[in-house]
C-alpha cells in the first residue's frame, strides 16, 4: 500500500497499535520500551518505522495512532518526516496522528526551531507534544500520555473519540505565531 | 523503501480495575467468572465505540465533497468553520447532559424528600449555602451591570464634549481664515489703489513745490544760514516726503 489509511482494516480485539515514525532508531526504540512498560488495560502493539511508505509485503494490523517523532537536533529527521507525510491518508489527521518533538531543552544543539514544528503541526491540524526522550522521567511520562491517546484513538474508551480528543488538544492560537 | 524493524510485544496486562489475571483474549485458563464478566463488558464497550467510529466515517463519506480546487486560505477558513462547528456541538451536548443531570437529581431529591430529616442534615446546610451564594451572585451581577451602565454614560458624555470642542475649534479656524481673506481682499481692492495713486501724486507735487521754494531761496543769494527762520524753512524743505 502506498498510502496509509486509518480504517481500512478491522480492529483487533482489545489491541491497539501505534506506529512511531522517525529517523532516529535509538530514540524510537527507547520510547517503544517505555510505552510497553506502561500499565494499560488493552494490549499495546508498537511498530517502528524510519519512514513511510511501509513495504506492503508484511501483514500488519490497522494503525490506530501515528506518531511522528522529530529530533530538534537534526534537520534530517524533520526532512524525512516531511517526506513521509505525503504517504499518509488525510483522514489520519482527524485525531489519529500527532507530532512529537524531542530535544527542545538543549538550545545550543537545536538546529530546528521549535516554531517550525509548531507551524507544521498547525498546518496539519494535529497536536504537537514536546518532551525529552533522553531523560527517563520525561520519556516515561510521555509514554503514558501516548498510551492514553492510543487507547482513545483505538476506540477503547467509551464516550471519547479521537476527534473529540483532537478538539480538546487544540491549543489556543497566540497572535504572534499567527503572523509567522 | 526503507527497512522497517518491526516489533511486536504484548503488554503485560494491567492489574488495574480489578481485572487481575485476564489475558488479552478471553481465553482465560481458570479465571474467575467476575473477571470474565468485567472483561466482556469492557470488550463490549470497546466494540460499541469502534462501531460508532466506523458508522460516523461511513456517514461522513456519504457527504459530497466539493470537487473544485479551492484556494489555500479558503480551505483554511473552511477548516476553521468546521472545527468551530464541532466545538459548538460538543458544548451543546455538554450543556444538555448537565441539564439532564440536574433534572435527574432534582427528581431523585423530590422522591426522597420524606426520608430526609429536615432539621439537622448536611443537605439543608448545603441548600442554605447555595441560596446564600446565589443571592450574592445576583447582587454582584446587578452591581456590575449598573457600574457598566454608568461607565457607558460617562463615555457618551465624553464623546459629546469632544465633538462639541471639535466643532468650536473648527468655527474658530473658519473665522480666522475669513478675517485673513477679508484683509487680503481689502489690500487689493480698487479703492485703495486709487487712494494710493492720489497719495503718490500729491507727494510728487509737494516735492516739486519744495524743490521750487528751495531753489527760490538759494537763487536769491541770501545767506540763509544766518537767519534762523530761513534756516528752519530750508531744513524743513529737505525732508523727504516719501518717508511719511
Amino acid at each position: 500500500m502506498s498510502v496509509l489509511r486509518p480504517l481500512d482494516k478491522l480492529p483487533g480485539l482489545n489491541t491497539a497499535t501505534v506506529l512511531l515514525v522517525g529517523a532516529d532508531d535509538a530514540l524510537l526504540q527507547r520510547l517503544a520500551d517505555s510505552m510497553l512498560k506502561t500499565d494499560c488495560a488493552s494490549e499495546l502493539r508498537v511498530h517502528l518505522a524510519r519512514s513511510l511508505p511501509l513495504p506492503s509485503n508484511v501483514n500488519r494490523p490497522r494503525v490506530d495512532l501515528l506518531v511522528f517523532v522529530i529530533n530538534l537536533h537534526s534537520k534530517y529527521s524533520l526532512q524525512s518526516v516531511e517526506k513521509s507525510l505525503h504517504h499518509v491518508d488525510a483522514s489520519f489527521f482527524l485525531g489519529k496522528a500527532c507530532f512529537l518533538a524531542t530535544g527542545a531543552g538543549r538550545e545550543n544543539l537545536c538546529s530546528v526551531h521549535r516554531n517550525t514544528i509548531v507551524r507544521l503541526a498547525r498546518t496539519y491540524r494535529s497536536p504537537v507534544l514536546f518532551c525529552d526522550l533522553e531523560v527517563e522521567g520525561s520519556r516515561a511520562a510521555m509514554a503514558q500520555r501516548l498510551a492514553r491517546m492510543l487507547q482513545i484513538s483505538a476506540g477503547h474508551v467509551p464516550g471519547v473519540s479521537a476527534m473529540s480528543l483532537l478538539s480538546l488538544l487544540r491549543s489556543s492560537e497566540s497572535p504572534s505565531l499567527e503572523d509567522l | 523503501m526503507e527497512s522497517q524493524p518491526e516489533k511486536r510485544a504484548a503488554a503485560e496486562p494491567a492489574d488495574s480495575g480489578g481485572e487481575g489475571g485476564a489475558g488479552g483474549l478471553p481465553q482465560v485458563a481458570g479465571g474467575r467468572s467476575e473477571d470474565r464478566v468485567t472483561l466482556l463488558l469492557r470488550l463490549r464497550a470497546q466494540i460499541k465505540q469502534q462501531l460508532v467510529e466506523y458508522k460516523s466515517m461511513v456517514d461522513a463519506n456519504e457527504e459530497k465533497t466539493p470537487e473544485q480546487i479551492m484556494q489555500e486560505n479558503q480551505i483554511e477558513d473552511k477548516i476553521e468553520e468546521l472545527e468551530n462547528e464541532i466545538e459548538e456541538v460538543k458544548i451543546a451536548y455538554e450543556m444538555k447532559s448537565i441539564a439532564l443531570n440536574r433534572i435527574q437529581r432534582s427528581t431523585a431529591l423530590q422522591n426522597n424528600l420524606e426520608k430526609i430529616d429536615a432539621k439537622n442534615s448536611e443537605f439543608m446546610d448545603n441548600m442554605k449555602q447555595i441560596l446564600k451564594l446565589n443571592k450574592l451572585i445576583i447582587r454582584s451581577q446587578k452591581e456590575s451591570r449598573s457600574l457598566e451602565r454608568k461607565r457607558l454614560e460617562i463615555k457618551k458624555k465624553r464623546l459629546d464634549l469632544k465633538k462639541a470642542s471639535e466643532s468650536k475649534l473648527l468655527e474658530i479656524q473658519t473665522e480666522k481664515n475669513k478675517q485673513k481673506d477679508d484683509l487680503d481682499s481689502m489690500e487689493n481692492s480698487d479703492k485703495i489703489k486709487t487712494i494710493r495713486q492720489n497719495l503718490q501724486m500729491e507727494i510728487n507735487i509737494t516735492t516739486v513745490i519744495q524743490h521750487v521754494f528751495q531753489n527760490l531761496i538759494l537763487g536769491s543769494k541770501t545767506n540763509w544760514a544766518e537767519d534762523s527762520a530761513l534756516k528752519e524753512i530750508v531744513l524743513q524743505l529737505e525732508k523727504n516726503l516719501t518717508r511719511i
